[in-house]
Order: C-alpha cells, then structure tokens, then sequence
C-alpha cells in the first residue's frame, strides 16, 4: 500500500510585485510504498528543496494534491499542519537545525513535548534509540559541544523519537565530512530495514546510491526513476552517475 | 585610490546600517544637547542675577557633571555594541584585501561623521531649546524673565570640546579593537558558538543576599543625616546586586526549574525556560542596568517632585509666621517688656499697622543629653560634634524655658515655684521631674498639649520640650550661671525675646521691604548705648519662599532633565536588545516550525519571554523604590517636607508614568524586532 502519493503537483512563485513567476514544479507524479526508501535527485533550482516543502506542508502547493497515508495535505486546516507534522512526519536537515538554547536531550524530546507527552514516557522512548545512535553519552551536551555527526545523529533521533510514518531528509549528508557520511547513510539504510519509510531529497550521487529508489528531477518534472532490483550499493552508484551524465548533456526521457 | 572613497565607504556603511547608527545618532544628539543646556543655563545671566541663583548654578554644574560622566559611560557601551554588529562587514572588507590601515581610515571617518552630526545636531536643538528650559527653570523657581533667545558661545565651545574628546576616544577604542582582531575572527565574530548558560549559585546567593542586606540597611536607617555613607553603601549593594541577579540569579533560576523535570517538559514551559536561560546570560548585564536607570529616575522624580510640590506646606513648617524677629540677650536677667513693647510698636509702625496675630515670647532655650529624666550639659557640644549614632541622636533634647505668666495656658493645677507644666514635641513627657544638670530639680506637674505658639520644623529636628515655669526667672539664670562655668562658648544657653506676626494681604515684595526696613531700624538701634540686647535675628517667609523655590525649584528641574538623560538611554538600550533579539530569533523561527510548532505557539513563546525580559527590569525597580522609600522619605524631611501622602503619590504616579514610557518603547522597539524577524521568514 502507498504512503504517500503526489499528483500533478504544481509551485509557482511569484516575485514580490507579481511580475515575473518562476515555475519551481511543473507536473510532479509519483507514489511512495510503505518501507520503502526513495532518493530524489537533481542540479540545484531543479524544485527538490520546493518538493520537499510542500511534503512536509511547509508550503502550499499552487495546483495537485499530496495525499500522506490518504490525508490531503492542502485540506488540513492551519492550525492541525503543525500537529500534523510532527506526529507524523521526522525531519533531518542539511544544517541539523538543532536549537542552540537546548541540550541534545532536550532537542531530542521538543516533538514529544510538543505533543504533550510526560517526562517518563519521553525518556523511556529515547534511551534505546540514543543507545542505537550513539549518542547516549552525549545527552547532557550542547549542540555546539559536539561533531556534525554527532548533531546528525541527533537529529535523526529527534527525527525517529515520534515513530513518523515517513522520514524527510534534505541533503542529509551535505554538512558531513566523509566519515560521518559513510555513518549516517548505513544508519539510514538500517532505519529502513526495521520497516521506516524514508524520502531523501540529495545531490549526492553516494547518498542516493544507497536507497532503495532514485527518483530524478528536471525543470519541474520527474524525469526518471531507477530501482535498485538486486543491484549492490557499487552497482547503483554507477547507474545513477550514467543517469545524471545523460541529465547533464540533455538526453530527453525515455 | 579615489578621493572620498573612504568617506563613501562609511557613509554607506552607516546607511545600510542606519536601523543601529539612527537611534545611536540621536541619543548621542540628546546628550549633546542635554548637556549645552544644562552648560549655559549655569551660567545664564538670567539665572545668575535672580535670586538664589547661585545655588541653582551649583545644582546645574553639578547636573551637568553627572551628565557628562553618563555620556562617556553610556557612549562607550553603545559604542562597542554598534562595533560588534559592524565586525562582519570589517572581516570582509579585510577578506578582500583591505589592510588595517584602510579600515582605521573608514573607522576613522565613521566617526568624524557621527561627531558632527551628533554634535551639531544637538547643539542645534539646545539652542533652541535652552531658552525653554530657561523659562521653565525660572517659572518653577517662582520668578519671571525676558523671551530674549541668548547664544552662550562659552557653552558652545564647551560643548564642543568635552563631545569631541568623546568621539576621540571612542576612535581610539574602535581603533585598538580592529588593531588586535584578526580578519577571520571578524568575519565570525558573530557566528562564533555560544557558551551554554551555567548556573552560578554563588554569585546569584551572594546578590540575593547583599540586596536583603541593603534593603535591611536603607529601611533601619534612623537619621539620614549621619547614616548618608550607610545609604550610600546600600545603594552600591543593590547596584551590585541587581548585577548579580540579573546575571547569574536568573541563570540559576530557569536551571533550578529545568531540573523539575514536570514542570520543565511541558509545551508551555519547554521553549520559554530553556532559551530564556541564554536570554538572561546575554542580557543579563543591559536589563541590570535598565533597572538601575529605572531606579534612578524613580527616585530623582519622585523626591525632587515631593520636593517641589510639598514646598509651601515646609515653608509654612520651617516659617510658621510671615516674619520673626528675635532679640537676643545675655542673660536672663537682661530680658524685659519694655524691649518687647518696643519692639512690637516698631512693627505696627513699619508695617503700616497692617500686622496680624502678633505674639511674643520670651525664652531660655538650651540643649543636652537626656536620660532617665536628668538633662546632662557638660560636653553637650562635643557630643554635637561626634553624634554620628542614631543611639545618641535619640537621647538629644532641646529644653525651652519659659515664663508661665506670659502664658494664658488650661491646665488642672497651677504649677508652684519649683514645679512645671511641659510641652514635648515627641512622644509625653515621661518622667516626674526634670532634672536640668547644675540647676533645682523641677517637679512636672502636668502636659500641656497645645503650644499657644508655633515652633519651627528646625527647632524641632531633635526632640524639644518646653517647660512653663512660674519661678523661671530663678531657674533660668540657674542654668545661665551653671554653663558660664563651663567655660564653654558653645554650652551656653540662648536668651531671646521672640516676636511672630503675619503680614496679610501683602505681597512678596511688600513683605520682604516690611522686613528690610525692620532690620534696618534694629540694625540703628545697635548703633543706640541703652539697649538691653545684643543682636537680633530676622526669618521672614517670603526670603524663605524663594531662596527655597530657587533651591527645590533647580533640583526638580534638574531631576527631570537627568530623568530624560537616562530615560533615553534606557530606551536605547531596549532597542538594541530587540535588535539582537531579533536577529537570533530569526534562525531559531524556522527550526521551530520545521519540528512541528504552530506559528501561534512560537509567538505566545517569544511574547512571554520578551515580556518577561522587559518588564523583569521595571518590577525590579519598583521594588527597590519602595525599599528607598522609608530614606527617601527622611531625607526630604531634611528639607523640611514631611508630607508622606505627597511623596506616595508623587512615587506613584512617576511609576505609573514611567511605566506607560516604557510600555510606549517597549512597543515601538517590538516593531524593529517584528520586522526582522519576518525578514528572515522571507528568506525562507
């Protein structure tokens, strides 16, 4: 069954003073399976950053639906979009965006407070996850007291902590040095394989090369898809880099 | 390089950063302005020939001395504050090849920019200002002048030279601190990773505990006199401490209720007490200082305003008659009607047979240390001397001899020689007898409760009791004969014939020409062989009426001029955190919605925190204006304004006003905050 389902999903911004408007989608079509795990790629301007904005109804979509587990996003009324977001979607951005007055304890546990959750349930939900990620030792720290990966992982944990349905990551690895990288993205993997599904929005062709899926955009569009079948990891990177060189010198889809 | 292209750089600099140099330029402008009143009003011939302006240009010299001292302190702050925001755009001009020298050159420039159109600005404005000042200054001290508009160009020059040697220095601060950063310290400077906030529980005990201390120390202050150095240590206690607690107090609080792990991981709780923490650790230092600003006002308008406002109730007190005139005598035996007749039929004369209610007393008046009914006189001046204690102030008497006969007093029993009726100004007369050393003990037979005269708020500064004897020519040479013995100039008691008479219905200036022609004639008949006197003094209400005007008049003034010094600094040092605030709480917006907050709850968030953060100050010093209040209310009592109700009401309504400016900033300053953190909404 689909978790989540995008039909002809349309942005278009309009300038300040209404003169000029970009088209960010133009037509955008695609389902997400439940476990599955689907990278989308694409040049910079390409509309990943507007399509995961509008997933996580940030922004409002000027024409098409996004239906997350049979949920209209565009229907929601205002005031449920931000109940609706953190119960049921975890986010992991480039920049962490970690609060800088909170503990990574306390980062960890602003959804679950937000939900009105009590302290005992909270600290029960999140010392196997810390254990899992790594970070138990860490809790009582700063976000400014520790490394990129380590702000990662906690903000994958703050990410995990509400059992999302589904798990957006933008550039999740665009901060990272290639040793955190490496890290995350098997952490990544593992989280899909206990059954989280995971949308990644990357231009890394080694973050994408580990997901299930690689969805690619151009001008608006999704362009083209890849599936992984039974490729290795290897195997995957390659077809995307071939992918993308197509992308690059202007091949039409095929 | 082009000519003016450092100039440029700095004009633009200023210009694309005008929401901080504006408000800089301006208040810069208002000290300037400030002070070249406050300058020339000194030393304004309007206010040099009127009387008492001497005092009022003491009272505005040293008005202005403490704005100066003011300017440069809050002129450096603002200063590094503005150079903390400008670091960024340093590192990049340094980043794109700018050496040092070229940015002291821009550096160099900025300043000389600031300096003039701060200086002429405000020179400007107290040119056209001073004269309504002036005006104000002379109308409250109950005088009259001239519309003539005066240029002082001694005050200009002034001016000019203490306000440039300010941007001078300021310069030379802005220079050292680009000469020793390096140009990627300057490009981070404002990215750098903040230090989590750490609770200081000793320092926020040991401010909780110097404010009680002080607040102990300035409420238990009995004479404000001699305890001035005790009030002065008070108030360095509650600056110190509202430091202290405004830093690490509140640091230590919202760590004290994060470890509440029920009350902490609530929606309502969570975001507010956590970025509070770091709120109150980098503005911990400007809120302290707020509240410090805040108490000054308070305290300098709601003084000088009861001051002001309850003066023709002290000059009643301190002049209870329109004129006094009192002959003074050797001794005792020297005293008699005839002087007294003479003396009255001389002011029916001068006065044009227009006196009213005229009295006169003949007395014995002397001081000493009183205890258990005994009256010590010896060392009586060397305890004046070294009475610092309020222990000792307490057992001070004024003991008035008089006359029974003189007097037409109701009473049960009529006193025999060797008995007394007593009048106290404090509390009744305790004892049986008084026993006045070197003299009978007098039996104290009855109280008498209404004094068919009136004393002076001086007279009775120290407790005075006034003794109604029927043998008090006997008595009263006792003591004259006993402190003769002493040796002692200033033991010896002081005989006068007293007259008290109003004038109604003449003016000030008729009254004061009725006393000037009084003293006039008595300073003649000092010049006569067969007067039985040996001086006289004169206390005339209307010379009382405006030298006091002139005196409570200029510090009123002059605490509304500070109180607009300071209040404008502190409105200024709002903005600037709104500035701050604003700009960190862009960033942390965007995170917050990412993670699933509404936009309504981020904002009730924020709201209460900077609410709480604004009015923390004003709380503060409400607090300790009510704790000043008992000193406060003596000290003024110094000037002879005993009026308690005047001085709740003036403290009230000036916390009142105070409190609906600030809320008027507060509101203002929140749009500059509002608009930049929409700005960065944009962004997004």
């Amino acid at each position: 069954m689909s978790i989540l389902e995008v039909r002809d999903l349309k942005k278009v911004y309009t300038s300040r003073f209404g003169t000029q408007q970009v088209e960010a989608l133009r037509r955008v079509n695609f389902t997400v399976e439940k476990g599955e795990y689907v990278a989308v790629m694409g040049e910079s301007g390409s509309g990943k950053t507007t399509l995961l904005n509008l997933l996580a109804a940030l922004d409002k979509p000027t024409g098409g639906t996004v239906l997350l587990d049979g949920v209209d996003l565009s229907t929601l009324p205002e005031k449920d979009v931000a109940s609706f977001r953190r119960g049921q979607l975890g986010f992991v951005f480039q920049e962490f965006n970690l609060l800088d007055t909170f503990t990574l304890e306390d980062n960890i546990y602003l959804p679950l407070v937000l939900a009105g959750r009590n302290h005992k349930e909270m600290a029960e939900r999140l010392e196997p996850l810390a254990r899992w990620l790594g970070i138990d030792g860490l809790l009582k720290k700063y976000p400014y007291e520790v490394s990129g990966g380590q702000k990662q992982r906690a903000a994958v944990a703050r990410a995990l902590i509400t059992d999302p349905k589904l798990l957006l990551a933008d550039e999740p690895t665009g901060a990272l040095d290639s040793r955190s990288t490496d890290e995350l993205l098997s952490l990544f993997a593992q989280v899909n394989r206990s059954g989280q599904t995971i949308v990644m929005v990357t231009h890394s062709v080694k973050a994408a090369s580990h997901a299930t899926r690689v969805l690619f955009i151009r001008d608006g569009e999704v362009f083209h898809q890849l599936y992984r079948g039974k490729d290795t990891n290897e195997q995957l990177y390659q077809k995307i880099s071939d992918t993308l060189t197509v992308l690059a010198t202007g091949g039409e889809a095929r | 390089m082009k000519k003016g292209f450092y100039l440029r750089l700095a004009l633009d600099g200023m210009r694309k950063n005008r929401r901080l140099y504006l408000p800089y330029l301006l208040t810069c402008g208002g000290m300037v302005m400030m002070f070249y009143i406050l300058y020339s009003l000194a030393y304004s011939p309007a206010v040099q020939t009127m009387r008492g302006g001497s005092t009022m240009t003491v009272v505005l010299l040293l008005g202005t001395i403490v704005v100066a001292v003011f300017a440069l302190l809050f002129l450096l702050y603002t200063n590094s504050f503005l150079a903390k925001r400008r670091n960024r755009e340093f590192g990049l001009y340094n980043v794109l090849g700018m050496n040092k020298r070229n940015l002291s050159r821009i550096l160099a420039w900025e300043t000389v920019v600031s300096a003039l159109v701060s200086i002429l600005g405000g020179l400007i404005g107290g040119l056209l200002l001073s004269k309504l000042a002036e005006l104000c200054l002379i109308r409250m001290a109950g005088e009259r002048t001239g519309y003539a508009i005066t240029v002082a160009p001694r005050s200009i020059a002034a001016t000019f030279l203490f306000f440039g040697a300010i941007f001078a220095l300021l310069l030379l601060v802005s220079l050292a601190r680009v000469g020793i950063s390096k140009p990627l310290d300057l490009l981070k400077s404002e990215a750098a990773g903040e230090k989590p906030p750490r609770a200081n529980w000793v320092l926020a005990l040991v401010g909780l505990l110097l404010l009680g201390a002080a607040y102990y120390l300035a409420v238990t202050i009995e004479s404000p006199l001699t305890a001035l150095f005790i009030f002065f240590a008070a108030v360095l206690m509650v600056i110190v401490a509202t430091y202290l607690l405004f830093i690490a107090g509140s640091v230590t609080l919202c760590k004290l209720l994060q470890r509440n792990k029920r009350y902490y991981y609530k929606s309502a709780h969570f975001v507010s007490v956590s970025s509070m923490a770091f709120r109150m650790k980098r503005n911990g230092a400007g809120l302290a200082s707020i509240c410090i600003l805040a108490t000054m006002v308070l305290v300098m308008l709601s003084s000088t305003g009861c001051l002001y406002f309850g003066g023709e109730d002290a000059i009643r007190g301190m002049a209870p008659y329109d004129v006094t005139v009192a002959l003074r005598y050797a001794a005792p035996e020297a005293c008699s009607g005839e002087a007294l007749r003479e003396l009255a039929d001389l002011v029916h004369d001068l006065s044009g047979g227009r006196e009213k209610n005229l009295m006169t007393v003949t007395d014995v008046n002397f001081g000493g240390y009183f205890e258990n009914g005994s009256l010590d006189l010896d060392g009586y001046s060397r305890i004046l001397e070294i009475s610092s204690s309020p222990s000792v102030l307490e057992h001070l008497r004024s003991v008035y001899f008089l006359p029974l006969e003189d007097f037409d007093l109701e009473t049960d029993r009529q006193p025999e020689p060797g008995e007394a009726l007593v009048w106290s100004s404090g509390a009744a007369y305790p004892y049986d007898t008084l026993a006045v050393e070197g003299c009978t003990p007098i039996r104290v037979v009855g109280t008498v409760r209404e004094l068919p005269f009136r004393l002076t708020t001086e007279e009775t500064l120290v407790t005075a009791y006034c003794v109604f004897l029927p043998d008090w020519a006997e008595r009263a040479g006792e003591v004259q004969n006993y402190c003769a013995s002493l040796e002692d100039e200033m033991a010896l008691p002081e005989t006068v014939q007293v007259c008290f008479f109003d004038l109604p219905g003449l003016s000030e200036e008729e009254q004061l020409r009725v006393t000037e022609n009084l003293r006039q004639a008595l300073r003649d008949r000092m010049e006569e062989e067969d007067r039985a006197w040996t001086g006289f003094t004169t206390n005339d209400r209307a010379d009382l009426h405006s030298s006091f005007f002139s005196m409570n008049g200029s510090l009123f003034f002059l605490g509304i001029i500070l109180s607009i010094v300071f209040i404008a600094a502190a409105a200024l040092i709002i903005y600037y955190k709104q500035l701050s605030e604003g700009y960190e709480d862009q960033r942390r917006f965007g995170i917050m919605q990412k993670v699933g907050m509404t936009g309504r709850e981020i904002k009730s968030a924020v709201d209460s925190q900077v609410l709480t953060v604004f009015f923390a100050p004003l709380l503060m010093s409400g607090l300790h204006l009510a704790f000043a209040f008992p000193f406060v209310q003596k000290l003024i009592r110094l000037f002879g304004v005993s009026n308690t109700h005047l001085l709740i009401l003036t403290s009230v309504l000036c916390f009142l006003a105070f409190g609906l400016f600030y809320v008027f900033v507060y509101r203002r300053t929140a749009r500059a905050y509002i608009a930049i953190v929409s700005e960065g909404d944009e962004r997004r």
